[in-house]
């Protein structure tokens, strides 16, 4: 399974996906510039966390207006599995492949610390591999971090089961605690929390291994 | 006596970068077709709603606030000031 | 204007002209009153710094690097750095704790490594009964979250204290660690022909004279340098010099901090024994405008001098194009060891780079202080009930959870942190399967009662944190901050502090790998009490990870408690007294303990094992009780120590551990201290909601709930007002 990591200048937890899926999961990975085009062999796109263009304007803004998100959507039409990880989810909102908006924590500051996640839907190929209500420990790590769409679009994600993530408590005032979503499809898929900062045991305070079905989820696909 | 909607503009002095203005310049608006646009500076709008006498005091009395409360930092941040009579404008 | 005022003395001009042989140009003077200021001179405190050991079978040395390098092992190294941004903080807290955090950065970045660690240690006014102060705190601290979070370099420790010395002024301390292969560091070396590249953000007017301008005190207005933070810029600029090192295209590489230009052509000509013909309109400016010794003297933020071949030069000019940042090719080397600055044709100054990059050094005067014999000697009653006290103590600004600073700050990017901030140290792990600890700790309320046992304490406490996440240390970074060294009773305090540091490494063996000497700290209302701060890193072999305290889990407590109440959170905050006896360290005890408590972990005796220090026994068996939600019944009686009752609750003495053990590794852990000859007590257990801690016949009764709401909500309550 071949995977790629869309860098735009700012992004930084690049490095940290790499090493998850490369050496903890044994996939083929390769990184991929804003400006490039995508290699057309691709099996999963992540976009990973980080500050593409220092968040100005609004995290995800600029970034959404790269040259490489021309290819992303057309990835995206062709269903591949594609994830977008905290900066990653506000740059496939501002480009429009996702519903809703991000905007500055209730609490008007950067956050970072542990919380608990709550699996809403297991039909995305990175929730595959869990059961509907599981919990799963995960960090968080940002300050637009909190999800927010009108009553009408989230009645509508509701009934097309576009919520895949909600937080186990009110953690930054996010429109019905969610804390990652799925296109109409199921195949785009953006989260505010980290995965991969919970993939290993040794970095995972709790201890449990539970949070790497993420990535087990999208190993599955290709099976 | 009437209300005004004092609006604080607070930026960076003219000698002080903006570099989140530059980065909306070079990494967004001039890469679209936009050449004509040679600069762009971000900045912060306050608006406050002031019952005053006047539209002078309403807006001696918000640059008043302004400075006795450091509601921008001098030293790297020079504002302007305007005032309209408006009620009922949030 | 402030750029316009020179600062050189007029025995430092005389001194010039007699080591070059003729009036300077205006050019030249520019030059040297940046080079020459004290903060990029050291000229005060320089030829006393040798007193601290900086060789270490661990140290490895390199010319021209301004980070210090430790062999990690297996082919890796750890480098590490330690700066401050006092100054500028204290005007523009935002921007001025930001900047400093990217200045200490690119001092990593320069050897060649990624920065994978920040450590920030802050110091404010009090911010229960001063507004200003908590406006300086908690921009400061906004301002190191937004600079580090969006390079994704994860802070992952710091300490934060709160004092009346500083009010209206703000230390801001930024340590950084970098990893890297040893076969990657850059190699220091340049030849005749060879191009001196500019690289990164644009020249401007923005920080001019900061060097001069750290080097006064802060009296005068005059505070035109202030710094506009790019994060953006530096995280592109770490990217691009990674990606150039990688492509072999770096032959030499310095930072562009304090002195600007000025600073690092001469001391980079200097360290590498070369010239360098520099010109300022090859310089990329903000302003069309400038003159030459702005360019010269400019602190622009996020600039990087490169040292490159002709032949490489395309590559690294491909990839700053791919990255966006500007790279322009200012000038060659030279053979003949001058920095020569033209604007085209003219040349604006030709002048040895050794006389610029060497000030004269000076040796100044130092006197006993007056106020040590002036101090508090009032001795508070004994009372009956400590526990109102103890719980006043949990909310102190200088004891309560560190938690509302540090989850601003991303301190799991990199996903290398395995011990997270809120514990004694934290720990990252590293490619060669070792693991590094970090902590930064500094004590001014000691040092200010005794500069000397103050200093070596912090040292030591330092030292206890590393060792409490099973980690030995193995070097230190160090930086000195006081008020003007022109004041002999200050300067002595300076010489005292370094005295103590470097005793206790020497015995102890540690190296000083890196280190800053910040003079000239001082408010309206007169210097800071000495603050030399410490930043520790430590290696293991073996990860060592606390678990939660349990139900009849026991308390054992390593050292002896004395009457050194001096400099305490308990004279200081509860009573207001400033004076008496301060903690003093004992060498032999230190290293004796040290090596016992690592040993027990080794041994995978204890579950977790806690300092004691701030508020000490009673503050410290708090902690223990809050961080895993259980109470205690804990008698001190048997404890080490023959002080009277708040002593041994609240005294500060150093080299005492809390070791948190399992009723069945006890025997084996009070025979290997006996052995030892370590001295220690039988504590008591864990359990219940309650907290009790008896002694001499007196009951602390608290419940941990209680206890635990005060303390975690207690900073974040302060700063919201």
């Amino acid at each position: 399974m071949r995977v790629g990591i869309v860098v735009f200048p700012g992004s930084n937890c690049d490095r940290d996906m790499y090493h998850v899926l490369a050496d903890v999961f044994g996939l083929e990975v390769t990184y991929c510039w804003h400006e490039h085009n995508l290699p057309d062999d691709l099996d999963g796109i992540v976009l990973p966390g980080g500050f593409s263009y220092g968040d100005r304007l609004r995290a995800g803004a600029i970034a959404a207006r790269s040259p490489v998100i021309a290819d992303v959507k057309k990835m995206a039409q062709r269903s591949v599995p594609i994830l977008g990880v905290c900066n990653g989810f506000q740059i496939l909102v501002e480009a429009g492949l996702l519903p809703g908006a991000l905007l500055k924590n209730d609490s008007l500051s950067f956050m970072c610390g542990w919380t608990e996640l709550i699996v809403n839907s297991s039909r995305t190929p990175f929730t595959s591999k869990f059961s509907k209500g599981q919990r799963v420990p995960i960090p968080v790590a940002n300050s637009e971090g909190r999800y927010y769409a009108d009553a009408d679009t989230l009645k509508e994600m509701e009934r097309n089961d576009q919520i895949v993530f909600r937080y186990g408590d009110h953690v930054n005032g996010s429109s019905d605690k969610i804390a990652g979503v799925c296109n109409v499809e199921g195949n785009v898929v953006g989260m505010m929390p980290h995965p991969e900062r919970a993939a290993e045991p040794e970095i995972n305070p709790a201890g449990t291994g539970t949070t790497s079905l993420i990535f087990e989820s999208l190993c599955g696909v290709a099976s | 006596m009437p209300a005004f909607v004092v609006s604080v503009t607070i930026e960076n002095k003219p000698g002080i970068s903006d570099p989140e203005g530059e980065t909306i310049l070079n990494d967004l608006v001039l890469r679209g077709s936009s050449e004509e646009i040679s600069r762009i500076r971000t900045a912060k709008m306050l608006k406050f709603t002031i019952i005053e006498a006047d539209k002078e005091s309403a807006g001696d009395r918000v640059e008043k606030i302004c400075n006795d409360l450091r509601i921008f930092n001098p030293l790297v941040s020079s504002v302007s000031i305007g005032v309209s009579e408006q009620a009922g404008s949030n | 204007m402030r750029c316009c005022k020179l600062s050189l003395e007029p025995g430092e001009l005389e001194n010039l002209k007699s080591r070059i042989g003729r009036m300077p140009t205006r050019t030249e003077m520019h030059i040297v009153a940046a080079e020459w200021s004290e903060h990029c001179s050291y000229k005060s405190s320089k030829m006393h710094l040798k007193k601290l050991p900086m060789k270490g079978p661990l140290v490895i040395s390199e010319k021209g690097y301004d980070s210090g390098v430790l062999d990690a092992g297996n082919g890796y190294v750890i480098t590490a750095h330690i700066e401050s941004h006092n100054h500028p903080s204290a005007v523009e807290p935002y921007g001025g704790a930001a900047t400093g955090v990217g200045g200490v950065i690119r001092d990593i970045l320069s050897a060649g490594t990624r920065p994978i660690a920040i450590l920030d240690g802050l110091r404010f006014g009090d911010i229960s009964t001063d507004m200003h102060s908590r406006w300086l705190f908690k921009s400061a601290v906004s301002g190191i979250a937004d600079y580090g979070n969006c390079l994704g370099i994860p802070t992952v420790g710091g300490e934060v204290e709160f004092d009346e010395c500083y009010q209206n002024y703000a230390l801001v301390d930024v340590a950084a660690v970098g990893f890297g292969k040893r076969a990657d560091l850059v190699r220091n070396h340049a030849q005749k022909g060879d191009l001196v590249v500019l690289l990164g953000g644009m020249t401007g007017r923005d920080g001019i004279g900061g060097s001069q301008f750290a080097s006064d005190s802060l009296e005068s207005e005059n505070r035109s340098a202030v710094q506009i933070p790019d994060p953006f810029i530096e995280k592109l600029i770490i990217e691009a010099v990674i990606e150039a090192r990688r492509q072999n295209l770096i032959h030499a590489m310095k930072d562009l901090g304090g002195g600007g230009l000025s600073c690092a052509i001469s001391e980079t000509a200097d360290a590498l024994e070369i010239g360098m013909d520099v010109d300022v309109k090859m310089v990329h400016t903000r302003e069309q405008d400038m003159n030459p010794e702005e360019i010269m003297t400019s602190e622009s933020q996020e600039r990087m001098l490169i040292i490159t071949g002709q032949p490489e030069l395309e590559l690294l000019q491909n990839i700053c194009k791919k990255f966006r940042i500007s790279c322009s090719v200012i000038g060659h080397v030279t053979a003949d060891r001058q920095m020569r600055i033209r604007r085209g044709q003219e040349i604006l100054a030709d002048i040895p780079a050794g006389v610029v990059a060497n000030a004269s050094l000076l040796d100044l005067p130092s006197k006993r202080p007056q106020y040590l014999d002036e101090m508090d000697k009032r001795v508070p009653e004994q009372i009956n009930n400590y526990t109102e006290i103890l719980e006043r103590l949990l909310t102190s600004p200088n004891i309560a959870s560190r938690a509302w600073v540090y989850n601003q700050y991303d301190h799991e990017v990199g996903i290398r942190t395995v011990v997270r901030p809120g514990l004694d140290a934290s720990v990252l792990r590293l490619d060669n399967g070792r693991y590094l600890a970090l902590t930064i700790d500094a004590n001014p309320k000691h040092c200010h009662v005794n500069p000397r046992q103050g200093a070596a304490g912090c040292f030591e406490e330092a030292c206890r944190n590393i060792v409490c996440v099973g980690a030995r240390p193995a070097g230190m970074l160090d930086h000195l901050q006081f008020g003007s060294p022109e004041n002999p009773e200050i300067f002595w305090t300076f010489l005292e502090s370094l005295e103590g540091l470097a005793e206790y490494a020497k015995i102890l063996e540690i190296p000083c790998i890196g280190g800053k000497v910040s003079l000239y700290n001082e408010t309206p209302a007169g210097p800071i009490k000495p603050t030399p701060m410490i930043a520790i890193l430590g290696l293991a072999d073996k990860l060592f990870v606390a678990q939660k305290t349990s139900e009849g889990d026991s308390l054992i407590v390593l050292g002896d408690t004395k009457n050194e109440m001096g400099g305490s959170e308990y004279y200081e905050y509860i009573h207001k007294i400033t004076g008496g006896t301060c903690p003093a360290v004992d060498s032999a005890t230190s290293k004796k303990n040290m090596n016992a408590v690592l040993d027990i972990i080794d041994g995978g005796l204890v579950k977790s094992v806690h300092d004691c220090s701030k508020g000490g026994l009673a503050v410290a068996i708090s902690e223990l009780c809050m961080t895993s939600g259980i109470g205690c019944s804990t008698n001190l009686d048997d404890t080490p120590g023959d002080a009277p009752l708040d002593a041994m609750l609240f005294s500060e003495s150093h080299s005492r551990y809390l070791l948190v053990v399992e009723p069945k590794n006890k025997d084996a852990i009070i025979s290997l201290l006996k052995e030892r000859r370590v001295f220690f007590g039988d504590a008591g257990r864990f359990g219940g909601k309650k907290m009790r801690i008896e002694c001499k016949g007196s009951m602390i009764d608290l419940s941990v709930d209680k206890a635990q709401k005060g303390w975690s909500s207690s900073l974040g309550r302060l700063v919201h007002g």
